[in-house]
């Protein structure tokens, strides 16, 4: 058997049927049968989203304000002034910022140089105190050494 | 008598038909139903080996094709797509019944013969020949029928298929090897 035979039997063996001649109206049923066309649902939701985007075109335009000629420029400059200015606004406030905490670094700094001389006025007079009562303490015992019978009586 | 009103196309054109029916036109969808229902059923048919099976899937396409009419370009896609979408209907109804056989354990050798359920007159040579394709595997035997019945050259199937171009060329191959040996075998060398 040569190969072109074989195909052409193979060709012949699947050739094209057709189904039952009432094929098509029980398709037809079927779709009939489901919900609306999904086509005609489609369309039915574009008119709904165009009556709904007519709406707020109306409200949009009577908030819009009247076209001005240059103003697309306008806009432009105000918005590179407004930029100018947010930059500049921010580096004051940093710039600012460094100075309120240089002040406080500052003013921490005499708190504690306040703080050490009151605790070296403190040391210094509790050392005087000490230097009376060690004075005191040694002249005692030179007055006992000196006169040892009133001790005994 | 022609129910819901799908009369006698008048329609000539197809990009016009197509047109139409993607406005919700069910008289111009009856029409491309007619003109792809043999396409179609067909393909379900000798993939499918059971004509009512063959006509409900065919059906089903159809209407999946009805739901997705919005996404199609041209009369070439819708052929395209048909094609398409049937070959995957085939797989899954295939899947499916194989599934249900093994579940309820009838045996596969109680099942009638294939050749049975083709009842036109036909050659004893043709009627071999699709019961052999009836017994390739899925792939082979889609490849195979989209083949010889719709005449689609192997670039084309794989296209649909989405396989590679020498994949659907080595299942072509082999179906073909495979066929011929047991058409031989069955009905001895033939002699023209």
């Amino acid at each position: 058997m040569s190969k072109f035979d074989f195909d052409d039997e193979v060709r012949l063996a699947l050739r094209r049927e057709e189904p039952s001649s009432d094929f098509t109206n029980r398709v037809m049923a079927r779709i009939q049968a489901m919900e609306p066309s999904p086509v005609v649902n489609k369309q039915r939701q574009q008119e709904k989203r165009r009556e709904e985007n007519n709406w707020r075109q109306k409200l949009a335009d009577f908030f819009r304000p009247p076209a001005i000629k240059g103003a697309k420029w306008a806009m432009a400059g105000a918005m590179a002034i407004v930029l100018i200015a947010a930059i500049f606004g921010v580096t004051r406030y940093r710039e600012h910022q460094a100075e309120l905490q240089q002040q406080a670094e500052l003013a921490a700094n005499a708190e504690g140089q306040r703080a050490k001389e009151q605790v070296m006025l403190a040391m210094r007079i509790a050392s005087s105190k000490l230097n009376v009562a060690q004075r005191k303490v040694k002249e005692a015992g030179q007055r006992d050494e000196g006169h040892p019978e009133a001790e005994h009586q | 008598m022609r129910p819901m009103g799908i009369g006698v196309a008048t329609l000539t054109q197809p990009d016009e038909v197509l047109a139409r029916a993607k406005n919700g036109d069910q008289a111009a969808f009856a029409e491309l139903v007619r003109e792809h229902q043999a396409m179609v059923y067909s393909l379900a048919r000798y993939f499918l080996r059971d004509a009512a099976i063959a006509e409900d899937v065919a059906q089903e396409v159809f209407i999946h094709l009805y739901q997705n009419l919005a996404s199609i370009e041209s009369p070439a896609h819708v052929k395209f797509w048909l094609r398409k979408v049937a070959g995957h209907r085939c797989i899954d109804c295939a899947r499916r019944q194989k599934s249900q056989a093994v579940k309820s354990s009838v045996s596969l050798d109680d099942a009638p013969e294939p050749v049975s359920l083709f009842e036109m007159p036909d050659s004893m040579m043709r009627s071999t020949i699709r019961r052999f394709v009836s017994t390739l595997p899925e792939k082979p035997r889609l490849v195979v029928t989209l083949r010889y019945q719709e005449d689609l050259d192997p670039t084309e199937i794989a296209q649909i298929l989405e396989m590679p171009l020498n994949t659907v060329k080595s299942h072509l191959r082999r179906s073909l090897t495979i066929l011929r040996e047991k058409v031989v075998r069955y009905l001895g060398e033939p002699t023209f």
